[in-house]
């Protein structure tokens, strides 16, 4: 620990602390453009100047590390002059005129600097040399007359995605903001999580979609979770009149730590598919409007009289208290023996499987996965689907952590892996195998090995690859301290949880949907099966279904489903109910390492438009049934692969 | 003591302070209490005193060779001049034009404007005053008091009038300062 005098008041932190995170945790403000908390320090700006005494000049604070009785100013006339003097030569560089920024009016950090330091006018003219502007980019444009070459997107790229993508051409005035090699950005490497548009302090990265439609001062913002995936991440959902303008990451998540995917941010902005907005009946062939009464009157009569042959579907999508209703409800209540996930078990069953075989949980969580020194990710492509969970791998990757990809298929982090072993032939659990005798080989092994080195020719040949594949793959992913081994539910398990215990690496499975662990831990994970049945009930909600899905359960003869846009789910059933869609309810979500989440309502529904939870609550009524919403407690009853945090 | 005079002008804006004036709504007679009101440009004299008035107001940034010439008579007639508006003090959406060149502009708007036919030239009557590259008020003269915003609130014109009509130089921060 060090002492610093900032302003008169001692402060002690920690050896390494920057002046101006010192400053910060006193509650002393330094302005600033360049900093942000999650990025490294760059010193880019020069907003944060300040004055320590016996430095020859003004010093940045933001990467100024702090020294034993180092005494600094912050609010003296050399430093206020410097900060408006510094506003002056940013503000001149380039177009930084206000009325027609989007940013302008709250959400820009250079207009909130000026006014900060009171200045009514800058005393330098603009040179008026135009720079590019690119909106080549779905969703995002880049305009490089309104960047002040602070570089938070740069480093936002580069450090919490790992993508790299964004970087700087030219030198001094002329710098200016590229994609890749100076391609368009909608022709670039450019994955489209956005998280560039989010650190930009000025109007040189906007996203097309919420431009104009609200400042920072005429949102509602509501902090809740992404259910774009199984990960949970934290999101700002930012609304107006009840309408979406924007998803941003949550920077105090502690998962995801602001970071969000494309899936998160931009997807839920880009659908437009046509609501259902009222009860729908099939009469003579067509869907008619009717009353909730009607329509749940239809359903249970279609219950009661075929009451042995009733399948029930509910989405991975839904909170945790409507999959239990709906378990409830059609499983113990009415006895349906096929009740299950529009996952039906997928990305769980085996994985859960093998938790009741061990008798205890035995997967590690996304925090060893960021801790993680050495990562092995088999058959699970990131590029879609848990994406977040890719940027920790990427991310690392620059911090020396190794990557070994297996899978028989094109893997997207394949470019990015020290090791990619694709087989030819043979199973996983071959793979595995002759891992196994390389790392024993190799002499890497933590425990003792069960396959002799001696193995290593014989099961090699197997998967049609060399020894020297393996040996190089055992080395990326077993001379480290902390592997972690990310794979998708379907890998050989057993094969899979033999060679984590002998190089000591976590297993984490990332799972389906957002709720996909908890319609596991409710036992609704079996396959579809439909022979003989005669009722069906879809609490889809917002889900999208497969092709084949939908086809499998055009089979039953009558059909009700809970769905919040038209599909070609909606159009082949008997009666739609009109459902929530996720920002429109609430609940909880078990997240893929076990994490209980809970999701708020952002946005108020309309009038006739119930959630899936209500829906199986009215059902349950007009049944006559008695529903008890204890859910917390049934999610334990099985064993999870992952242990559940509270 | 009498009266502080005050004068006020347009240059290369789209007169919208002034219109932000008028939106002091009633308060207009209280600042006409305070100040001797000389010409503006929506009065019937045009021109400041050539006695001199005691505060001039300029709305506009100067875009030619008359805008130069209005910007020096009323720095050299005012004791204090104020800088009106974002265009006045910045250049403002006038200014866009200097990404351009003279010409660039001058052809787009004379013929390639969608609404004009083949007919269409750019004036060049050696009596007309000759297009500049689009400059804030102070590149041209020197400026007393900025007063921001596109256009500035009316409760900011009002603060800075009534000050000004009071002998005080206003002082913009907080509230006043921030245009939304």
């Amino acid at each position: 620990m060090v002492n610093i005098t900032i302003n008169g008041k001692t402060l002690e932190v920690a050896e390494g602390t920057t002046v101006l995170r010192a400053a910060q945790a006193a509650g002393i403000e330094i302005p600033t453009l360049c900093d942000h908390p999650h990025l490294t320090p760059y010193g880019g700006c020069r907003l944060c100047l300040v004055e320590v005494e016996g430095a020859r000049t003004l010093q940045p604070s933001c990467t100024l590390p702090v020294s034993n009785n180092m005494v600094v100013q912050t609010e003296t006339k050399k430093v206020l002059d410097a900060r408006q003097f510094v506003l002056t030569l940013i503000f001149s560089e380039r177009n930084h005129f206000c009325p027609f920024c989007q940013v302008t009016g709250g959400d820009c950090e250079l207009q909130n600097a000026a006014y900060h330091e009171e200045m009514t006018h800058w005393p330098l003219q603009p040179n008026y040399q135009p720079y590019p502007m690119d909106a080549s980019h779905p969703y995002i444009i880049l305009e490089n007359n309104r960047c002040i070459l602070c570089r938070r997107c740069v480093r936002a790229c580069g450090e919490l995605i790992g993508n790299f993508t964004l970087g700087f051409e030219e030198r001094g005035a002329k710098s200016i903001l590229v994609a890749d090699t100076g391609v368009p950005l909608g022709q670039s490497t450019c994955i489209s999580c956005g998280s560039c548009v989010q650190v930009c302090p000025t109007g040189a990265l906007i996203d097309r979609w919420s431009a104009y439609r609200g400042k920072v001062t005429q949102v509602d913002k509501t902090k809740t979770i992404c259910i774009g995936c199984s990960l949970g991440c934290g999101i700002d959902v930012l609304t107006r009149n009840n309408s979406l303008v924007r998803i941003e990451g949550d920077w105090d998540a502690v998962m995801n730590e602001g970071v969000i995917c494309e899936v998160g941010r931009f997807t839920p902005m880009s659908e437009k598919c046509d609501r259902i907005v009222t009860p729908l009946i099939r009469r003579n062939g067509l869907l008619k409007a009717a009353t909730w009464d009607e329509a749940l009157s239809t359903i249970s009569s279609q219950i009661k009289s075929s009451p042995k042959s009733i399948a029930a579907v509910v989405s991975t999508r839904q909170p945790v208290e409507t999959m239990y209703r709906f378990k409830q409800l059609f499983s113990e209540k009415l006895g349906s023996e096929m009740v299950t996930s529009t996952e039906e078990g997928l990305f769980t069953k085996y994985t859960s499987s093998f938790a009741e075989l061990l008798k205890h949980s035995f997967e590690g969580t996304l925090e060893d996965l960021k801790s993680a020194d050495s990562v092995l990710v088999i058959n699970e492509d990131l590029s879609h689907d848990h994406q977040v969970a890719g940027f920790f791998i990427k991310r690392a990757l620059s911090s020396e952590t190794k990557l070994l990809v297996i899978d028989q298929h094109e893997n997207s982090l394949s470019k990015h892996a020290n090791k990619v072993i694709k087989s030819t032939k043979g199973s996983n659990e071959d793979v595995l195998k002759a891992l196994s005798a390389a790392v024993a080989k190799l002499g890497l092994t933590k425990k003792t090995a069960a396959i002799p080195p001696s193995e290593l020719q014989s099961l090699t040949a197997k998967t049609g690859l060399l020894t020297d594949d393996y040996l190089d793959a055992a080395f990326v992913i077993a001379s480290s301290e902390k592997p972690v081994i990310v794979y998708k539910d379907g890998v050989e398990i057993e094969a899979l949880k033999a060679f984590a215990d002998l190089i000591n690496a976590r297993l984490i499975c990332l799972k389906g949907s957002a709720n996909s662990l908890a319609a596991s831990q409710l036992g609704l994970d079996g396959s579809l099966n439909l022979d003989q049945k005669k009722v069906l009930f879809v609490a889809n909600g917002d889900d999208e279904l497969s092709q084949k899905t939908i086809k499998e359960l055009e089979k039953v003869p009558f059909k009700a489903v809970v769905a919040s846009h038209a599909s070609a789910l909606t159009s082949m059933a008997d009666v739609v109910l009109p459902s929530t869609e996720w920002l429109e309810q609430e609940g909880h979500y078990i997240s893929s390492d076990g994490t209980l989440f809970s999701a708020k309502r952002s946005i108020t529904p309309a009038e006739d438009i119930l959630s899936p939870f209500e829906v199986v609550g009215k059902l349950a009524e007009k049944l006559g049934v008695q529903l008890i919403d204890d859910w917390a407690k049934k999610v334990h009853v099985r064993i999870s692969p992952v242990e559940l945090v509270k | 003591m009498a009266k502080p005079k005050v004068a006020s002008d347009w240059l290369a804006g789209c007169s919208g302070c002034h219109m932000s004036l008028l939106d002091m709504d009633e308060r207009i007679a209280a600042v006409i209490d305070l100040v001797e009101l000389r010409s503006t440009p929506i009065t019937d004299f045009k021109h400041p005193d050539k006695t001199g008035v005691d505060v001039g107001i300029l709305e506009g940034g100067i875009n030619n060779t008359a805008n130069e010439e209005v910007a020096k008579m009323m720095r050299a007639r005012s004791k204090i001049l104020v800088a009106f508006g974002d265009c006045a003090v910045f250049g403002g959406v006038p200014a866009m034009r200097n990404f351009f060149t003279i010409e660039e502009s001058l052809r787009r708007a004379y013929i390639e404007t969608e609404s004009t036919d083949e007919s269409g030239k750019i004036p060049n009557d050696p009596e007309l005053c000759v297009p500049t590259k689009v400059r804030a008020l102070q590149d041209v003269v020197n400026v007393d008091v900025f007063v921001p915003g596109c256009p500035p609130e009316a409760d900011t014109i009002f603060y800075v009038l009534s000050e000004l009509g009071q002998g005080r130089i206003p002082e913009l921060k907080g509230n006043t300062l921030h245009w939304q």
